[in-house]
């Protein structure tokens, strides 16, 4: 009798995740990449429909490629106004936002450069040092003027928001689970992380930290309510003729892929607009700059790898990082 | 004195054969199962601890992506896709799927991993 006591004992502990009330899952491609959500809740499932309906709008809205949707019709303006949908009027203000407070690390108008080293169409190659020049004279958020929803480019000069479409349509989304009654959720937006609440069983969701330079997870963190997102040119990049890799994430002044110090960076705040904006840039800005920026804000927290594989994480998040074994990690203290 | 022996050394078995019962019903639970999808629809299930050693392809749209099954492992071998990220991501193994978008597909574990709920990638 005992024996028949352990036998289901442990078979009933054993449940299936499928069998935990209220979880539904959903898995699309959109914006580019795999997008997969979970969400725990009363009809959870609908929710997650509505949720990847509104997904795939922002998309038709942001996307460059796509005839109909705004950022094609401010791409193809020739210099004349376009007027925009409020959507788009707010991540392009968001954006431009985000421009001036990185001092131009982050950079809207950078489609034209990152087309010229072949990233847009996967025909990668080293343009010319001339074509470099040509293309940088189209580069400067500045020379956007957006008011309300007009939105005005010099001509040839392009959009995209590809550097923080996934961070704010993921906000979008959460939001939009949160006025549902979802209480616990992860949403990985090909990679990129937001999360409400805890896990059902009351643990913060356990996030794996990839290693830039492959092999297993650098380590875990550990997180409730907020947003993760990491940066790197580790996997979109090409070798040249040269020899020399080329990543994907360009400087904005010097029309070439950054060469940073760093190999990645991961963010982490409230809002997935701010992690994605914030970790292109801290990566174009290298580490000491980011560590200056990181110092001027109470907004963020950061994970850094260095170009030597050094790990280092800010104290706001140090207790939540658990490394793997044989890893160290420096805490950067304000 | 004999007969409380004998019922002593049944009960034993049984305890034993409980233990033993438990522990295997703790193997299976946990044995990594892989699914294959493909513009949303699941292709294939794997049980990797049991599967046998294969290659297969899948096709999307004329491109078709090589699949193989190796000591209880899954990667993409070879692909017809322009950025052959999927073939760099090497075998499955956390949280984080191996994903080829321009053919649509995803190759991922069915069930939650056991130390991570996903890959921050």
């Amino acid at each position: 009798m005992v024996a028949a006591l352990i036998v289901c004992f442990v078979s009933c502990s054993h449940q299936d995740s499928e069998e935990i009330a209220g979880e539904a899952n959903a898995g699309f491609f959109a914006m580019n990449t795999y997008i997969s959500m979970t969400a725990y809740g009363d009809q959870a499932d609908s929710v997650l429909e509505e949720a990847e309906s509104r997904m795939k709008e922002l998309e038709a809205l942001w996307s460059v490629t796509e005839e109909n949707s705004d950022i094609y019709a401010v791409n193809h303006s020739n210099g004349s106004p376009v007027t925009v949908s409020d959507e788009t009027a707010e991540i392009l203000s968001f954006a431009l936002e985000m421009a001036a407070e990185t001092n131009g690390a982050l950079d809207p108008t950078i489609y034209p450069l990152v087309s010229a080293w072949g990233f847009t169409t996967e025909e990668h190659h080293i343009p010319s040092d001339d074509k470099i020049q040509e293309m940088l004279s189209l580069v400067g958020y500045e020379k956007i003027r957006l008011d309300e929803n007009q939105v005005q480019l010099p001509p040839n000069m392009m959009l995209d928001l590809g550097a923080l479409g996934k961070g704010y349509a993921g906000d979008t989304v959460i939001q939009l689970l949160k006025d549902r009654g979802i209480l616990s959720a992860l949403v990985d937006l090909g990679g990129n992380i937001q999360t409400i609440g805890m896990r059902p069983d009351g643990m913060p969701w356990r996030l794996g930290l990839q290693d830039p330079f492959g092999g297993e997870n650098l380590g875990v963190l550990s997180v409730s309510d907020c947003a993760v997102v990491t940066s790197g040119n580790y996997e979109n990049y090409f070798i040249g003729e040269d020899g020399k890799t080329y990543g994907h994430i360009i400087d904005p002044v010097t029309g070439y892929p950054v060469e940073s110090d760093l190999a990645s960076v991961t963010v982490i705040a409230a809002e997935g607009k701010l992690c994605d904006a914030l970790s292109t840039s801290l990566f174009v800005m290298g580490q000491d700059r980011a560590v200056n920026f990181w110092r001027q804000r109470q907004d963020f927290e950061m994970i850094l790898v260095t170009s030597t594989g050094e790990i280092s994480v800010t104290e706001g998040i140090a207790d939540q990082f658990s490394p793997a074994d044989n890893e160290e990690v420096d805490v950067i203290y304000r | 004195m004999k007969k409380n022996q004998l019922w002593l050394g049944v009960c034993v078995v049984i305890l034993c054969l409980g233990i033993l019962g438990g522990l295997w019903v703790m193997r299976v639970q946990s044995d990594p199962s892989v699914r294959i999808v493909q513009n949303g629809a699941v292709l294939y299930r794997f049980d990797l601890s049991s599967a046998e050693d294969q290659t297969f392809t899948v096709e999307y749209e004329g491109r078709s992506n090589i699949i193989q099954i190796e000591d209880g492992a899954i990667r993409v071998l070879e692909a017809d896709c322009p950025d052959q990220t999927c073939v760099h991501m090497g075998w499955l193994d956390s949280a984080a799927p191996i994903v080829c978008l321009p053919n649509r597909l995803v190759i991922e574990f069915d069930n939650a991993s056991d130390e991570t709920d996903a890959v921050i990638e």
